[in-house]
């Protein structure tokens, strides 16, 4: 990752550019042959980053609502528009998930009764919750912060995505890798707009960290619940899984951490240390990744050729 | 199958849901409602770049090169050298407030290690040729004329590519693709350069390009000499693996699109121009339930802009009906659905409001 900020003008030229405009584009994934263990042999390794597939639909849908109501707070004109550009990239992913996680349920592994959980999660505890005046306003403040806190951490997970070689070693199934790079890309393109909203409508500290406390720990159990979840309930004949792992496996905490250090998920390492950079005051979410790298995937994602290539022919 | 207006399933009653319900209920918006207290106020920010004209130039036959430097809107007075423009990168582009308010979105095409100015091309397209009156504006704009720009933006970002670059512009699209020339130039990267455009004297900065690129040959590939161009052959020029940016009219970027991929090309760019013109449209109405306020479309725009006239805060993003923002409740009225957002189960009652149009009158929620 290349080091910006301190090399002169013209060296940086080329290499990180400034003040991109954030537009939302269309994707098309075909899933037609998607194996729900995508990695080949890695039940663990799959299920545990097909969490996402069950938590994000929902949860970015929750970021549009949110977003969409703040929107008549931001007095900036240059955040508008990055929160448009949000909004709609947002939107694009909820749905580009939606597609994987109903393909599962007609694919044998029924996530229904997951995902109800974290409907009623994000429509119902984190929803309006009939407040009025100015509860509303701060507890629509206090959502927008939870999302400058998840937000830093899909601004991580979308960095690790775009860097992880092993990934493709392993043989991972392409679409799904397109489909995460894509949505990685667009997190790492757009990483600053939470975070500026945040400061924009509040931007103390300790609300910062108290909101990322409360809503990392509820991502955290849910992404666990869920790999747990899906483990259990996946259909796939175990003859597929490679010998050695003669039986139905379970989530648990040594998979994780092998998986890990086998460069194939992140795990507790990168998560706890995102965790402690989000707590230094002096956070920048400019730092998580590079926006020429996420460019420039954007503009080879197979998806994205191929909705430009559908929308040419219609 | 999800029927379109699903029930939001209960809160499960398990342990770990109890327990969310009850800190967020409980403490957590409790603990925001507090906070209102010493919440700084929210105010306005105020980005408009306050300059003068300070220079045009003639740039072919309908072209005018527009320079920009900045100025103090306390004094009132240009202050040379004193004042740099904020930095851009090339592919960024202005907005530029027009006296009448218009605003329209200009491509930098000066050098952007040289901060006093900025320079913006305008090509004059005359309302009777589909224009919307902002390029005729711009070009009566003269030397002393005080306007505000607000950017710069960069919504064709221009990034490294190591096995180089194959640019194609269709005549005024050669704007942000200058800047990108001088830079390859100056970092010695391969490139290669496809100009075309209706003839020669309808191509701007012929001589400006000639001076960026020095012995290199370029392809100037006028309709009159050369026909219509073919995009195939347009990328048969690309260096092994290089990165494409194209700028110019929408049949040029859409026939280029159509080819990739290609083995030849790594990466596509192109600039992305949004909303869409709206075809074949014919004029409806839209009610918004419970306001009860109505507002006619016009044949030639969309629900969503008609909308937001009555009702600012309606939200929407792409404007091309696929993010699915502007998704909004249809309770009355014959839609025809021109979006890729909804899903079949969806159309019965949902409407995209920045591309699908109605019969008659539609009845929407809000």
């Amino acid at each position: 990752m290349s080091k910006i900020g301190k090399e002169s003008k013209e060296s940086r030229r080329g290499h990180e550019p400034a003040k991109v405009a954030l537009h939302p584009r269309n994707v098309k994934f075909d899933w037609s042959r998607l194996p729900l263990v995508w990695i080949p042999g890695e039940v663990f390794a799959s299920h545990y980053i097909n969490v996402l597939h069950l938590l994000l639909p929902e949860g970015e849908r929750w970021f549009v609502k949110v977003f969409s109501e703040i929107l008549p707070l931001i007095e900036d004109d240059q955040l508008r528009e990055d929160v448009i550009g949000f909004i709609g990239q947002e939107g694009v992913h909820a749905a580009a998930h939606q597609e994987v996680q109903d393909y599962f349920t007609d694919n044998g592994l029924d996530v229904r009764p997951f995902a109800a959980e974290i409907e009623a999660l994000f429509r119902k505890i984190l929803g309006e919750r009939d407040l009025t005046g100015r509860a509303k306003e701060e507890w629509l403040i206090e959502r927008a912060a939870i999302i400058a806190g998840l937000e830093h951490l899909t601004a991580v997970l979308g960095n690790w995505v775009l860097n992880s070689p092993a990934l493709d070693e392993a043989g991972a199934d392409e679409t799904m890798l397109d489909l995460l790079r894509w949505h990685g890309a667009e997190e790492v393109e757009h990483r600053n707009v939470a975070y500026d909203v945040f400061q924009h409508v509040d931007g103390r500290y300790l609300r910062r960290v108290r909101s990322y406390l409360l809503g990392g720990t509820a991502l955290l159990v849910l992404w666990w619940r869920g790999a747990q979840y899906l483990m259990d309930h996946d259909p796939t004949p175990l003859e597929s899984a490679q010998p050695g792992q003669a039986k139905r496996s379970k989530a648990s905490l040594l998979k994780l951490i092998d998986a890990e250090r086998r460069g194939l998920v992140p795990g507790v390492v990168r998560i706890g240390w995102a965790t402690w950079k989000f707590f230094l005051p002096g956070y920048d979410p400019s730092k998580e990744g590079s926006t020429a790298q996420a460019v420039s995937y954007l503009a080879k994602s197979p998806a994205a050729l191929r909705a430009d290539a559908i929308a040419e022919s219609r | 199958m999800k029927p379109a207006h699903y029930a939001v399933p209960e809160i499960p009653d398990s342990l770990l849901y109890r327990g969310f319900e009850a800190i967020v209920g409980g403490y957590w918006t409790k603990a925001a409602y507090r906070s209102w207290r010493r919440r700084k106020p929210l105010g306005r920010i105020d980005r408009d770049l306050h300059v003068r004209v300070s220079r045009v130039d003639q740039e072919g036959d309908d072209v005018k090169a527009i320079w920009f430097e900045r100025e103090d809107p306390s004094t009132g007075s240009g202050r040379r050298g004193s004042a740099d423009l904020p930095v851009w990168d090339p592919g960024a582009h202005v907005d530029v407030v027009l006296p009448s308010g218009r605003l329209r979105q200009y491509s930098l095409n000066s050098d952007p290690d040289d901060l006093s100015a900025y320079r913006i091309s305008v090509r004059l397209i005359e309302p009777t040729a589909g224009g919307g009156g902002g390029s005729v504006e711009a070009h009566y704009l003269g030397v002393g004329d005080r306007l505000v720009l607000k950017g710069p933006r960069n919504a064709f970002p221009f990034v490294d590519s190591p096995a180089g670059y194959l640019f194609v512009a269709g005549g005024i699209g050669i704007t942000p693709i200058l800047p990108m020339l001088r830079d390859v130039v100056r970092r010695g990267v391969p490139y290669e350069f496809v100009y075309t455009g209706r003839s020669r004297d309808t191509m701007p900065f012929l001589e400006e390009i000639r001076t960026i690129v020095g012995d290199h040959e370029v392809q100037l590939w006028p309709d009159d000499e050369f026909g219509t161009p073919d995009a195939a052959k347009i990328i048969s020029m690309a260096p092994e693996g290089a990165a494409l940016y194209c700028c110019g009219p929408m049949p040029m970027i859409d026939a280029i699109r159509a080819q990739i991929p290609d083995p030849q090309i790594d990466r596509l760019h192109y600039e992305r121009f949004s909303p869409p013109p709206v075809l074949g449209g014919r004029p409806f109405r839209v009610r918004l339930e419970g306001s009860g306020s109505e507002v006619e479309v016009g044949a030639e725009e969309s629900a969503l802009t008609a909308v937001r006239r009555i009702r600012p805060a309606q939200a929407y993003s792409c404007q091309q009906g696929f993010c699915g923002t502007c998704r909004v409740r249809v309770l009355e009225g014959e839609v025809e659905h021109r979006d890729h957002a909804l899903a079949e189960y969806e159309r019965e009652g949902h409407m995209i409001l920045c591309v699908s149009r109605a019969r008659g009158t539609v009845v929407i929620d809000g």
